[in-house]
């Protein structure tokens, strides 16, 4: 195998934002001089920053999946609905593309990020070396399906405006839809604030 | 050392002849993207992001989705659908809604064009380098094709019950989704730097200075 140079062994930084090669010179905190983003070798506090915002996230993954998102009221029913319970009435409805894209996007996707995240960071915090190439891949998924989720927020908004017809039926939106989206917008936060090239650093022996 | 390329998302250098010149250069250790080269010019930016102003104009002026039960027809707009959710007492939610769907393809068209069409004739802009940044800060947080998504859904939900019907602005704001895609992938970072490099030939403090060097 030859041996790997980095740019930190060389005295290199990427600037994150324009993606100029910048020579480190002594201090860490410097600009690009290129678009004047602030440089570092690696993001400050990214694991622990990215931990932080994951563990909340799953905290509020419960309620999220457990209290209602909405309450329909009609003239002779009430029905609080769930995350779940939206999927599986679509699918009764028989709109099965429909109910598995929502199934995906608001069930798997959202479950996926906090597993995969989890598991990468205790990785890196547990210097594992083997499989960095399938974490990487792992989380170059997560950061590509990690807007879809906000898809049922957008749903939900449609549906609230819309089905507030008085005497016949409204929608209202209940506490679940709050969690929810708080898992949506941490989770994506957790992604951004980590640093891909902590994952290859312990593949680097430098 | 003007030959080396460090990779951004897994810091390995590569030495720049070794790599050739191809269109599309991936790292050898974890296959990110180093570098695309583009021979796209900024004009292309510049009528996509038009476009796409016109578009945004027309998906926020007219009513997005129009439901009918017995008789009567109920409709709402962009903004309406978050509006939905401060009326209810979910301000956040009403916050993140507009901010994704709405603003952040604002910012992301008005931002493009003011930084591109300066540097088309010429023109170094004030501001240009926060601009630069933000813009790449909201490209996550960008979600017009998401919402699109979000609305087929929400009108297949609604079309068990009850008549649905996609009005004007939802057709504006699936093509103006369209016309987003292409101007973001038409932008790589690296992109816009090659351009002002050929286009702009001004001083750091943003001195204008009408001199264009093509050749």
């Amino acid at each position: 195998m030859t041996r790997l140079v980095t740019g930190r062994s060389l005295g290199l930084i990427v600037c994150t934002r324009c993606r100029a090669t910048v020579r480190a010179i002594g201090a860490e905190q410097s600009t690009c001089p290129r678009c004047e983003a602030p440089l570092y070798v690696r993001r400050p506090h990214s694991l622990s920053t990215s931990a932080a915002l994951v563990i909340t996230a799953a905290v509020l993954y419960i309620p999220a999946n457990v209290l209602p998102v909405m309450h329909t009221h009609e003239i002779f029913s009430d029905e609080d609905d769930t995350i779940m319970s939206g999927v599986i009435s679509l699918a009764h409805q028989g709109s099965w593309p429909i109910a598995l894209l929502v199934f995906f996007a608001s069930m798997v996707v959202p479950l996926l990020k906090l597993v995969a995240l989890g598991e990468i960071l205790f990785a890196i915090s547990r210097g594992r070396v083997r499989h960095t190439r399938q974490r990487s891949r792992l989380f170059r998924i997560v950061e590509f399906v990690g807007r879809w989720s906000m898809l049922d927020v957008f749903a939900l908004s449609l549906l609230a405006s819309l089905v507030q017809i008085q005497s016949l039926a409204t929608i209202q939106i209940r506490p679940g839809a709050f969690a929810f989206a708080a898992v949506v917008v941490l989770t994506l936060l957790a992604a951004q604030t980590f640093d891909e090239r902590l994952l290859w650093d312990a593949d680097t022996r430098d | 050392m003007s030959s080396v390329i460090v990779c951004h998302a897994c810091d390995l250098a590569h030495r720049l002849d070794s790599l050739a010149a191809k269109a599309r250069v991936r790292c050898v250790r974890c296959r990110a993207e180093l570098y695309r080269t583009n021979d796209g010019s900024p004009d292309t930016v510049i009528a996509l992001a038009a476009t796409a102003l016109a578009l945004f104009i027309l998906a926020n002026v007219y009513p997005l989705v129009a439901l009918s039960v017995n008789g009567s027809t109920r409709m709402t707009t962009l903004i309406g659908a978050a509006a939905s959710f401060y009326e209810q007492g979910y301000g956040a939610l009403a916050i993140l809604v507009a901010f994704t769907a709405v603003v952040v393809p604002l910012i992301q068209i008005l931002t493009l064009l003011y930084l591109l069409i300066p540097l088309r004739l010429g023109y170094a802009v004030r501001g240009r380098n926060v601009l630069f940044r933000i813009l790449g800060a909201l490209r996550p947080w960008g979600m017009a094709e998401v919402f699109m998504l979000g609305a087929v859904v929400a009108l297949v939900k609604l079309s068990a019950q009850s008549e649905v019907s996609p009005r004007v602005s939802l057709i504006a704001y699936g093509l103006l989704m369209f016309s987003i895609a292409a101007l973001i992938n038409a932008t790589p970072g690296e992109q816009y730097w090659r351009w002002v490099s050929t286009y702009v030939r001004a001083t750091r403090t943003g001195t204008r200075r009408m001199r264009e060097v093509r050749t």
